[in-house]
């Protein structure tokens, strides 16, 4: 291109978004209301923001390859589900738990399956799975809300080391996939199958497999975020988990992770892109806005988010 | 049975077996013979130039290599040893490594991430843990090997071309190859890239490497190979060491067949170019696009067919784009008839322009649509009747059935069926056909005849001709100089996106139009 | 590469004109197995119930025929209906009581549809952002905007009190078929014997072949998807009068018929190929499906389930048919 400059000093903008978003919007609301950056209400958008960051966590491993995921809110749903019925049965709540993050990697299976072996486009595979996934939760809890026992939410809001136990699931999660991202060839081979699919094939990287596993992994991820959701709310409702996929994307591309793959990181860009989504809701509640408004805002959220990402990859020169 | 191959007896070259030898070689693509019993061999620790023109079959004896292709007959051997590729596993396993034009790396990951992207040093203990230390280790020895001086944790969007093709000739070191396939890896470098290209291909070589270098700058070759194989049509027709060769007999080797394809003959002869009276029909100003085009100035006359030669990556195809509207130009400026031409295809077209791509598949057909879908489709507008440009079925099908027959599309295709089940000459007619419905005055022709039989081909150039009969203007790009001398009034040369020569007819001559399309010697 | 499905069912397969025998084993099946299925009654309520699901569907095939997709259509069935019922209602309309009240109403429906489309369109032609994404997040902004607008003005999910002369379409089956069906047939004759028609199929088909040949590629990508819109706002409107109410929620259950209705018709995925004739079948088909299940006194849940399998499905069916195709 003739001129080099200009984009370059985009692009540097662009990949520093996410920390800027979030300091302009913290230091925005901030100075709107005084409630908003008292350490109790920061700590608060950290809760709420542990679970979608796990979910978002797994959905940056499926974006990296090109592909998507729509239905981690049906897994979590499904999940959740069973996870309340075993535990009305009786069931210790770690066995319901871990019952939970078994849907997960099923879930995360049959989506491998459908778009590796069977070769179906992503988004209508996963569009499918969460229909599916909402109709089979709505069916196991017969569309009625269960409140689970008092242990779930002592685990939710129990400290360990003076920090909330989400917390602590979401931090760990993130470092785990920062690590597999960055450290292991798995990592580093999603990478470059997302940038260019045929050259990873001819380089002698087996994508088939490594296509399953990061669906099965963002399964996996999906079931955890829900089990920490299940955990802070304490019941399940029909709703439980609905509109976690926009979250999750949103979080993701936000943080600069491109739906045309291979360019995104989960420390900091998913992380701060969750954490941005919660400030931002947490800052409307605090200015009393009107909740009708919230799925508009967060539908211009993913808007911007994907202009960005989409403008960065074609209009911009590599 | 791939890998296992015999190890090298120690001692000279001569009781060693050839790094790869090529026995009968024998390739076809629908009936076209392709290599016709290709013979030779390279030796390890010497570099092997292979040239040939466009379309010698150079790119096929790669993909043979590669095991993107399979011969028809003939065996291969690597190391004595029978090869039979399936696949790029295989020629990986086999200890060959292929550096390429369009390179194969990963621009988002690191260097060192490049090299051992399938081969990570693990961390000990078990886990999946990249060795970080040993990673950088290894990737820094390796770009020792290959004169880079980066961190290896520098990411590969940050190198030049020139660099990134010595790092993909050191992801090939990294992979243990013994034989290493250059395909014009100079393209892009610059003149002091190259110069550390050859000494690293000069070290390599006292390494036991065996190298074949596919290029068209014939200085490089001849002051960097030690033996020399030539191909003319698939067949070769030249080899030995590279001191008994000279650039003169290098080019009259690759171009020296005599005229077998006939050519119509054009009656009214036609008139030399520059003695027409009338205003021309296209005249290029001109034009330039960095990094594609410089400063292209010409004219085009009516009645005039006028050849483009060059080597493939000089331009051709990407002024043909400029001057169709297709990519944006910075200077210059094009006139039909003396108005200037603006806007995109559509407006183009409107201005009798019409445009055959070099890529039939992708950008010249609707492969999964009908023969006469194919063939209709850039005329239904003229069908199309107000206000809601109803279509004129009859009319449109009485227009297809018309060129149809003209251009004589194998009476076994009816029009219905998809044109991806068509042979390349017959869906190469309909590409044609579908632009001489819309009686364009100015046509550009890249590569007409890529990849066609003769009986196809010689009807496609009995078509430019009427057409030139007609009055209309025809640019033709193709790589066969053969073709352009036997088709054109005029040939125009292009090198490095700037025009380097200009023959009118009487002048044709082979030798120098090639020598014109060259690399001028790069040391 | 699957040699357990015998060639002469590929053959078929591959044809899109079997789709209208998939409705018709079911039909039979049905007829057989079901009381009650073969009743007159009851088939006329499975034709009046597919009414909406055929206009949307064409609607959709005209996007898949491009190679996009347009998830938004249900959001717009929404937010159509309570932009329209905000002008006509007798108790919060804009223009209530006068005369112009319906005209005005069918008018904002049909530009609130086209309006979507257009700004889905465009920013899937010209800012090349992914249509799934696009139109998915279109989908959460109309969807909430149709409630905002309704809890905004009347506090409440639904609008009622339409007028009369707007309610004639719900009133009349006739009028709705007849609405309906002049709609498929008017983009069957777009498709088949218009410019437009050809040119949304050469773009499906190839867009960059397209381009070169003179097709205005982005002028006809943005049309296909302010086409679908509208048509998205007329299934909206015979919702609405059938229903006799304005609501946001109306068409939220249709995402999946839509696009199933559609692909199960042998309209592709990967663009190009569709006909309104089988996306017919393709309605009749789920029509079949869901009377056939509410027969059996299946649960809206499991009714979900049971689309989405069918989505899967058609999904599988339209890569095999391709590659069926191909391999032939």
């Amino acid at each position: 291109m003739t001129r080099p400059l200009p984009s370059r000093w985009i692009r540097r903008a662009l990949d520093q978004a996410p920390v800027l978003l979030v300091v302009l919007v913290l230091a925005g609301f901030g100075r709107m209301s005084d409630r908003f950056l008292t350490p109790d209400n920061l700590t608060q958008i950290l809760l709420q923001a542990a679970a979608p960051v796990i979910v978002a966590t797994g959905m940056t491993f499926v974006l990296l390859t090109a592909g998507v995921d729509l239905s981690v809110g049906a897994v979590m749903f499904v999940g959740a589900a069973i996870a309340g019925k075993m535990a009305l049965a009786g069931y210790a709540p770690t066995l319901c738990l871990a019952a939970m993050l078994a849907v997960g990697l099923a879930g995360g299976g049959i989506n491998a399956l459908l778009v590796t072996r069977l070769r179906l486009a992503a988004f209508i595979a996963t569009l499918a799975m969460l229909f599916i996934g909402r109709g089979l939760g709505r069916w196991i809890t017969q569309t009625r809300a269960m409140n689970l026992p008092d242990t779930f939410l002592h685990w939710g809001s129990a400290n360990v080391l003076g920090i909330p136990g989400p917390l602590w699931v979401a931090g760990a999660v993130v470092l785990i996939a920062q690590l597999i991202l960055s450290r292991t060839p798995f990592g580093r081979q999603v990478l470059a199958f997302g940038n260019h699919p045929e050259a990873a094939r001819r380089a002698g990287v087996r994508t088939r497999p490594l296509q399953a596993a990061v669906y099965i992994l963002c399964g996996l991820c999906a079931a955890l975020g829900g089990g920490v959701a299940l955990t802070q709310l304490g019941s399940v409702s029909p709703r439980f988990g609905e509109q976690y996929e926009f979250d999750a994307i949103t979080a993701a591309v936000l943080g600069g992770t491109s739906l045309f793959g291979g360019r995104g990181r989960v420390f900091p860009g998913t992380v701060l892109g969750a954490i941005l989504l919660k400030a931002i809701f947490s800052g409307l509640v605090i200015l009393q806005a009107d909740p009708y408004l919230y799925p508009l805002i967060t539908a211009v959220i993913i808007f911007v988010a994907v202009l960005l990402d989409s403008l960065r990859t074609h209009l911009l020169p590599a | 049975m791939k890998g296992d191959t015999t190890p090298p007896t120690s001692g000279g070259r001569e009781t060693r077996p050839p790094a790869v030898s090529f026995e009968d070689i024998e390739k076809g693509f629908f009936g076209v013979p392709v290599l016709k019993r290709v013979r030779f061999s390279a030796q390890a620790g010497r570099i092997t130039g292979l040239v040939g023109e466009n379309g010698a079959g150079k790119s096929t004896l790669m993909n043979l290599l590669g095991g993107n292709l399979q011969p028809d007959s003939g065996q291969l051997r690597v190391n004595g040893s029978p090869y039979a590729p399936r696949g790029s596993g295989d020629a990986r396993a086999a200890g060959i490594a292929f550096v390429h034009q369009e390179l194969n790396l990963f621009p988002n990951l690191s260097i060192a991430e490049n090299l051992f992207l399938t081969e990570f040093p693990r961390a000990a203990g078990g886990l999946p843990w990249i060795d970080r230390r040993k990673l950088r280790d290894r990737a820094r020895h390796l770009l020792d090997q290959v004169d880079l001086a980066h961190d290896p944790d520098t990411p590969v969007e940050r190198l030049p071309p020139g660099e990134r093709q010595l790092l993909e000739i050191a992801r090939a070191l990294g992979a243990q190859a013994h034989l290493l396939l250059l395909d014009e890896p100079t393209t892009s470098l610059s003149v002091r890239e190259c110069a550390r290209l050859f000494d690293l291909m000069h070290r390599l070589r006292t390494r036991g490497i065996a190298m074949v270098y596919i290029s068209h700058a014939l200085g490089d070759v001849l002051n960097h190979c030690d033996d020399l194989v030539i191909l003319r049509d698939g067949e070769v027709v030249g080899r030995g060491p590279a001191a008994e060769f000279t650039q003169e007999r290098l080019v009259s080797l690759m171009v020296g067949r005599e005229l077998n394809q006939l050519y119509p003959v054009r009656t009214p002869p036609p008139v030399p170019a520059d003695s027409r009276p009338r205003e021309p029909l296209l005249d290029v100003r001109g034009i330039t696009q960095p990094g594609r085009v410089r400063d292209i100035s010409f004219r085009l006359a009516p009645g005039e067919i006028l050849g483009v030669a060059g080597l493939m990556g000089a331009g051709r195809s990407e002024l043909a784009r400029i001057l169709f509207g297709l990519d944006p130009h910075a200077s210059g400026e094009i006139r039909v008839e003396g108005r200037p031409l603006e806007g995109g295809p559509r407006r183009r077209i409107r201005e009798g322009l019409a445009f055959l791509t070099e890529d039939r598949r992708h950008e010249g057909l609707c492969l999964e649509a009908s023969v006469a879908d194919n063939l209709a489709l850039v005329t239904l507008g003229q069908h199309a009747r107000t206000p809601v440009r109803w279509l004129d079925l009859p009319g449109i099908g009485t227009a297809v059935a018309r060129i149809r027959d003209a251009l004589q599309v194998s009476t076994r295709v009816t029009d219905a069926q998809p044109v991806r089940t068509l042979s390349g000459g017959n869906q190469q007619k309909v590409v044609l056909g579908k632009w001489l419905l819309s009686e364009p005055r100015i046509l550009i022709l890249d590569e007409p005849t890529r990849g066609i039989d003769v009986g196809a081909r010689f009807e496609i150039y009995q078509w430019i001709h009427r057409l030139a009969d007609r009055g209309s203007g025809i640019l033709v790009i193709s790589s066969e100089i053969e073709e352009l001398i036997g088709l054109c009034d005029r040939i125009l040369v292009m090198r490095q996106g700037e025009l380097s020569g200009e023959f009118p007819r009487g002048e044709f001559n082979r030798e120098q139009i090639l020598a014109a399309a060259l690399h001028t010697s790069t040391s | 590469m699957n040699p357990a499905v015998p060639v002469p069912l590929r053959r078929l397969s591959a044809d899109a004109r079997a789709a209208i025998l998939l409705p018709l084993v079911l039909f039979l099946l049905l007829a057989a197995f079901t009381p009650g299925f073969a009743t007159a009654g009851n088939l006329g309520n499975l034709v009046v119930a597919g009414l909406p699901l055929l206009v949307l569907a064409t609607g959709q095939t005209v996007v898949l025929i491009t190679g996009g997709i347009d998830l938004s259509v249900t959001a717009v069935i929404g937010l159509t209906s309570v932009l329209g019922a905000l002008v006509m209602s007798g108790d919060a309309g804009w223009l209530r009581g006068s005369p112009a009240a319906t005209p005005v109403a069918l008018a904002v429906m049909l530009g609130t549809g086209a309006t979507v489309g257009l700004l889905n369109g465009s920013c899937i032609a010209w800012l090349r952002m992914p249509a799934f994404m696009v139109t998915l997040t279109t989908t959460l902004f109309m969807g909430g905007l149709a409630v905002w607008l309704a809890q905004r003005q009347v506090h409440a999910e639904s609008i009622y009190n339409l007028p009369a002369a707007f309610l004639l379409l719900g009133n009349r089956p006739g009028l709705a078929a007849g609405v309906a069906i002049a709609a498929a047939a008017a983009t069957h004759l777009l498709l088949t014997r218009t410019l437009l028609g050809r040119w949304f199929q050469a773009v499906g088909y190839n867009p960059r072949t397209a381009l070169i040949s003179g097709v205005p590629v982005g002028g006809t990508v943005v049309t296909a998807y302010v086409l679908s819109g509208m048509m998205a706002s007329l299934t909206s409107i015979l919702i609405t009068a059938r229903l006799e109410t304005g609501s946001p929620s109306h068409g939220r259950t249709l995402l999946l018929d839509v696009i199933g209705a559609a692909v199960i018709g042998g309209t592709s995925l990967f663009g190009g190929k569709g006909t309104v004739p089988g996306t017919a079948a393709g309605v009749l088909f789920l029509a079949l499906l869901s009377n056939g299940l509410n027969q059996l006194n299946l649960s809206d849940f499991f009714i979900t389930m049971v689309k989405g399998a069918v989505i899967l499905m058609a999904a599988l069916l339209d890569v095999r048919r391709n590659r069926w195709a191909r391999e032939s």
